[in-house]
């Protein structure tokens, strides 16, 4: 039965894609000021940029239980019509479906570097972000775990984040991060860096126009930069803000897409 | 909560046949009347004997046979040890006990002496077993194991693991500890997981937690139950096409509550009873901690009569109200009431009743059900006093309503007349054991709500307690 009904979803799915975007379109994320931790905080906003680049109306909808909501148990997740989305990737492609895409005059090879890029903002600003928060000692008790238990009564809330540092510290294992000092982390997002602001020199967007890309990428440096409440999150910052490339981009697209001023960075 | 799981009622049975046998025992007296006067037999117990005791502590088998002392004439010991021997059973300790009466010998006899013996085997020290066994429509595989008796008073440790049809899985741990007392105490405590879907309501939940369970009796028929469970419930969407109303509800919560049971079970049979009543009343208060609050009780009443020679018209009638107690403690969808399905109003699919949102039954604050039933055995009685016994035919009428109803409303009662399902129909009951009912019946629901769903024709129920 649970076969037929996946099955079903794909279809609903493909089928809704051709309907037009709805008015009543909500974007369902943590409560930004006392809950959301770095990584989570990071694709939202990734997600939230991407969508005012296409141009389409949403609602932030700020939910203590939004990862638990998620079809995939990763926030943010969209909510059109009858229809849930979660995680850029997924927003991504049931936008393209919808016949808007900011990647359409993009040749193959374009679109391969950035999915290449992506997945290095990926693998590494954002796993980076994951040590930061949940193996930094001193940001997981003043920090992370305050804000990640403050949606439960106690005792559940020691539970649970134990039971979420044992799951972030598996996967980090699994990525051979687990063992690595600060001092490491550090240089790891410094060369990342560095490649992204290679190929950002001298360009507006990654590939003359915005993308996803520029969209994902502004999202971890914005949350970056505005969060350095400990020492660790305070050196992740200066590690970004040494590429004036980087940061630049991230002011334009507050500017342009955001509506915001960005003089948080620097001040 | 979870399903209510059954299990053969040992003590009940034992307390049937006795009665059964008691009023056989009377009516041979009367023939014999000439030859003997139990009564007028004068007999003292002397020595009462107890073979085969190993771990088993003095004290509570004192408790259960002192009163035989007392005993004045014949047929007083006869009762008496009866008696003695029912309670020894409810010990849970013997695996079986005889009783051996004889004329007292030796030099300290008394002329009216008498001797009485109890033979007992003890449990092992570790029993265990896989069985089969019905919850609420849906049958389950239960592996479990125990260690009866442990520190020689009664008490036990269980481990039960039971994995039903419909993707329900239960573990649990539990210790058990009877006290000695007129009330007859027993304290209950066990750890369990309980992991159930409920493809109606598009959701799934496992429960974790610890239950504290005092029960006693306050009168020899009126039991109390005084529970407090802790549980932490992770509540999931089944899929992608589950109703956004079910998906906001999903994450974990922390239950704390307190719980009474009352219930008072004068019926003669758990399956088809033929005289007596059923009265339970549930109250809970949930918010004591955690994140969960309510206030909730809930009660069912069922009365049987019997018509004619093995005609019996039952009637039953359940009710529950859930107030909310503060604006930030949560209602789960699991706490809340539905209604529909094979064992609660018939004609309508499994939580039919009531608000659904895009096809998944959301549940109620506040429901009634009813339902008239007349039960005959099968028409021209094959297999009488045999297997036959297993069949019931019935007639029934169903009805209930589910809706947020306020309690104060001063039109309570059209408040919860409005929008009053009923439907009726005719079918077949069986006998599973001693435990459970299986029914199949043709349904034609009568009046209905736009958003329920229906299913007129037949159907099919198995569990423990119909409506």
């Amino acid at each position: 039965m649970l076969n037929t009904m996946a099955l079903i979803d794909r279809v609903q799915l493909e089928l809704g894609a051709q309907e037009p975007w709805p008015k009543d379109a909500k974007l369902y994320q943590p409560y930004e000021v006392e809950q959301i931790l770095l990584s989570d905080n990071a694709n939202c906003l990734a997600v939230q940029a991407f969508l005012k680049m296409c141009n389409l109306d949403f609602v932030v909808e700020p939910r203590a239980n939004a990862e638990a909501m998620s079809p995939s148990g990763k926030v943010p997740f969209l909510k059109a019509g009858a229809f849930v989305v979660s995680e850029l990737e997924g927003i991504v492609s049931f936008v393209n479906n919808k016949g808007i895409s900011l990647t359409e005059k993009f040749d193959q090879e374009a679109k391969s570097d950035m999915r290449a890029y992506m997945s290095l903002v990926h693998n590494v600003i954002e796993v980076a972000e994951l040590y930061i928060s949940w193996v930094d000692k001193e940001t997981y008790n003043e920090v992370t775990s305050v804000r990640n238990g403050s949606i439960y009564p106690w005792p559940l809330n020691h539970i649970q984040n134990r039971a979420k540092r044992n799951q972030v510290i598996k996967k980090l294992k699994v990525l051979q991060w687990y063992k690595k000092s600060t001092k490491e982390v550090l240089e790891e997002v410094e060369n990342c860096c560095q490649a992204l602001s290679d190929r950002l020199e001298g360009k507006e967007y990654f590939f003359g126009t915005s993308c996803e890309l520029d969209a994902l990428l502004y999202g971890h440096v914005h949350t970056v930069l505005t969060n350095t409440k400990t020492v660790a999150m305070k050196k992740l910052a200066d590690v970004i803000k040494k590429f004036n490339i980087i940061t630049e981009h991230c002011r334009r697209i507050d500017e342009q897409f955001m509506r915001r001023s960005s003089c948080v960075y620097f001040g | 909560m979870g399903t209510v799981h059954a299990k053969a009622d040992d003590r009940r049975n034992i307390l049937g046949d006795t009665v059964e046998n008691l009023s056989g025992n009377e009516r041979q007296q009367d023939k014999r009347q000439e030859d003997i006067q139990w009564e007028g037999v004068r007999a003292r117990v002397d020595k009462i004997h107890i073979d085969g005791l190993a771990r088993t502590k003095d004290d509570i088998i004192e408790d259960c046979i002192r009163d035989l002392f007392k005993a004045s004439d014949f047929q007083d010991v006869l009762l008496k040890a009866h008696r003695a021997r029912l309670k020894l059973d409810e010990l849970g300790c013997f695996k079986n006990i005889s009783v051996y009466i004889d004329t007292s010998k030796g030099p300290n006899a008394t002329p009216d002496g008498l001797e009485v013996t109890f033979n007992v085997k003890e449990l092992k020290r570790l029993t265990g077993g896989i069985s089969t066994h019905v919850g609420n429509n849906e049958g389950a595989l239960l592996v479990g194991m125990k260690a009866p008796n442990i520190l020689g008073r009664g008490e036990r440790v269980q481990v039960e693991y039971t994995h039903g049809s419909k993707k329900t899985s239960n573990f649990n741990i539990g210790f058990v500890k009877p006290f000695r007392g007129r009330h007859r105490p027993v304290f209950t405590t066990s750890l369990f997981q309980a992991h159930s879907e409920w493809p109606t309501s598009g959701y799934k939940s496992i429960e974790r937690g610890l239950l504290l369970d005092f029960a006693f009796h306050s009168s020899s028929l009126v039991k109390h139950n005084l529970q407090w469970s802790g549980d932490v419930r992770d509540f999931n969407c089944l899929s992608r096409s589950t109703s956004f109303d079910v998906r906001e509800q999903s994450g974990l919560s922390l239950k704390s509550a307190l719980r009474h049971i009352l219930s008072m079970d004068l019926r003669d049979d758990l399956i088809f009873p033929t005289q007596g009543s059923l009265f339970e009343l549930t109250s809970e208060f949930a918010g004591l901690g955690g994140d969960v609050g309510f206030i909730k009780n809930k009660f069912t009443f069922q009365s049987n009569y019997s018509v004619m020679e093995d005609i019996v018209f039952q009637g039953s009638l359940t009710g529950g109200v859930m107030t909310p107690t503060s604006p930030d403690m949560k209602i789960s969808m699991a706490d809340m009431f539905y209604l529909g399905g094979p064992l609660s109003v018939r004609g309508f699919q499994l939580r039919g009743v009531g608000p659904h949102s895009e096809g998944n039954a959301l549940g109620s604050m506040c429901y009634w059900a009813a339902g008239l039933h007349l039960f005959a055995p099968l028409p021209f009685r094959p297999g009488r006093g045999g297997f036959g016994e297993l069949f019931r035919t019935h007639l029934f009428v169903n009805a209930g309503n589910v809706g947020d109803f306020k309690l104060d409303d001063s039109n309570l009662l059209s408040t919860i007349q409005k929008n009053m399902r009923v439907s009726y129909g005719l079918g077949l009951a069986l006998r599973l054991g001693n435990m459970a009912r299986l029914e199949v019946n043709y349904c034609f629901p009568l009046t209905f709500d736009k958003g329920d769903h229906t299913q007129s024709g037949v159907q099919f129920g198995i569990g423990v307690k119909f409506l």
